[in-house]
């Protein structure tokens, strides 16, 4: 085994326990948000560990950059849609609480 | 190995599959069909065929599933947190149909059995060296293009794929004809906020210089109309969703245009060549590379609006007259 291979694999092993934490997170957490926070944050993470495990295993700077972008993208993507989710939500509950206080 | 994940792709797929049509609410119905489109995805990488695997990420997982998502919308205006007892309503459903029920099943079944056995057959009787593809290597260099699916698509079964364009524009004729009809009791609230437009700005560039990419590349390696269409009508989706529907926004007979201008010019040119004693959608020689690109460039860009449109209709930003009124 290299030492490319080497870098590899501990780069995906890690990426996979950042969304093996994640999973875990959106199924045990008690709530939407928090929920949320595991979903985008550590499934991100994971993911950048994974896109730079096979940046590595490729080893090519071209194909880095492209992983690297698509990383980008959907951390753009996703902690936009988090946001949007968790608006959405809050406006939901403002409007309940409004609802019983009157 | 490799036969071990394939064999897990397999059992995965049919799983989903299974699971998003057994699912007790709809909602998770439609987000397991997400993860079944990006198993099926996977599936199509495997065997090798790229082109349908984008197309069936894009088409089938993407865009059918925003159209599912809406459609979700309407039964449940406001995501009520659980559908009011499911599985009584099921049952009674059941009970109720249970003589007919028995009596579909049963043509249900004998199709599906022969369905199955005809397809057994056809993976069974799949000639040496695959079929056709020795024939469609050999004249690849007569097709003006160097990617044997994209020569197949758009050159030696060219009708085909003019009357998938017609099929799309069917879609978007039959939702003109039913559409209409749904009124939202809250307009868009997502549209005026800030962060969503800086994203989608950011995005509308980088969307569009990808489908261009994807388009040109379809020469060479796996893309094409198809999939472009399917990033551009993100664009419009996108724009449409952050309050700025392109699509209602430009006159009407240059939408009517838009839409129709890839299955026209395509059908004028399949015919023009007709009256120079060529076959029906072939096309001369030398400049076949240069009309495939146009082909599909414009056919990317109907598809695109008809997509665009699509969604647009059925998702229409209208504030409903009596909550309105008894507001006031």
């Amino acid at each position: 085994m290299t030492i490319h291979e080497l870098i590899t694999v501990i780069l995906l092993v890690v990426g996979c326990f950042f969304f093996l934490a994640g999973t875990l997170g959106v199924l045990r957490f008690p709530d939407l948000f928090s929920r949320l926070h595991a979903l985008t944050k550590a499934d991100n993470l994971g993911l950048g560990f994974i896109a730079a495990g096979m940046a590595v295993y490729i080893a090519s700077p071209w194909a880095a950059l492209k992983i690297f972008f698509i990383w980008l993208f959907t951390l753009l993507a996703s902690s936009t849609s988090c946001y949007l989710i968790a608006r959405f939500q809050k406006e939901q509950e403002q409007t309940k609480n409004g609802k019983e206080g009157e | 190995m490799s036969v071990l994940i394939d064999g897990l792709l397999a059992i995965l797929a049919i799983y989903l599959a299974l699971q998003s049509l057994l699912a007790p609410r709809l909602i998770k119905s439609v987000f397991l069909f997400f993860a079944f489109g990006l198993a099926l995805a996977l599936a199509w990488v495997r065997l090798g065929a790229v082109d349908v695997a984008i197309t069936e990420a894009a088409i089938a997982s993407g865009f059918l599933g925003v159209l599912f998502l809406d459609a979700l919308r309407d039964f449940s205006p406001a995501f009520p947190a659980k559908q009011k007892n499911p599985e009584a309503a099921h049952n009674v459903l059941v009970k109720n149909n249970t003589k007919s029920l028995l009596l579909s099943r049963i043509p249900l079944g004998l199709g599906l059995g022969l369905f199955l056995l005809i397809a057994l057959e056809a993976v069974w009787k799949t000639p040496e060296g695959g079929g056709l593809t020795a024939a469609a290597e050999a004249f690849l260099p007569e097709s003006g293009v160097e990617h044997p699916v994209t020569a197949v698509l758009l050159n030696f079964r060219a009708y085909d794929t003019w009357l998938e364009i017609g099929v799309i524009l069917m879609g978007l004729l039959a939702i003109f004809a039913v559409g209409g009809i749904k009124v939202y009791r809250k307009p868009n609230m997502a549209a005026q906020d800030p962060m969503l437009r800086q994203v989608i700005m950011f995005f509308t560039p980088v969307l569009f210089l990808f489908g261009a990419f994807l388009l040109y590349f379809g020469k060479t390696g796996p893309g094409g109309a198809f999939q472009a269409a399917v990033l551009w009508g993100a664009i419009g989706i996108l724009l449409h969703l952050g309050g700025k529907s392109i699509i209602e926004e430009i006159p009407r007979w240059l939408r009517q245009l838009i839409l129709t201008v890839g299955i026209l010019f395509f059908l004028v040119l399949g015919f023009l060549f007709v009256a120079g004693g060529n076959a029906l959608f072939e096309y001369p020689r030398a400049y076949a590379g240069l009309l495939i690109l146009i082909i599909e460039t414009l056919a990317a860009i109907s598809i695109a609006a008809a997509l665009t449109a699509i969604f647009a209709n059925l998702n229409q930003m209208k504030e409903d007259p009596n909550e309105t009124e008894s507001i006031n």
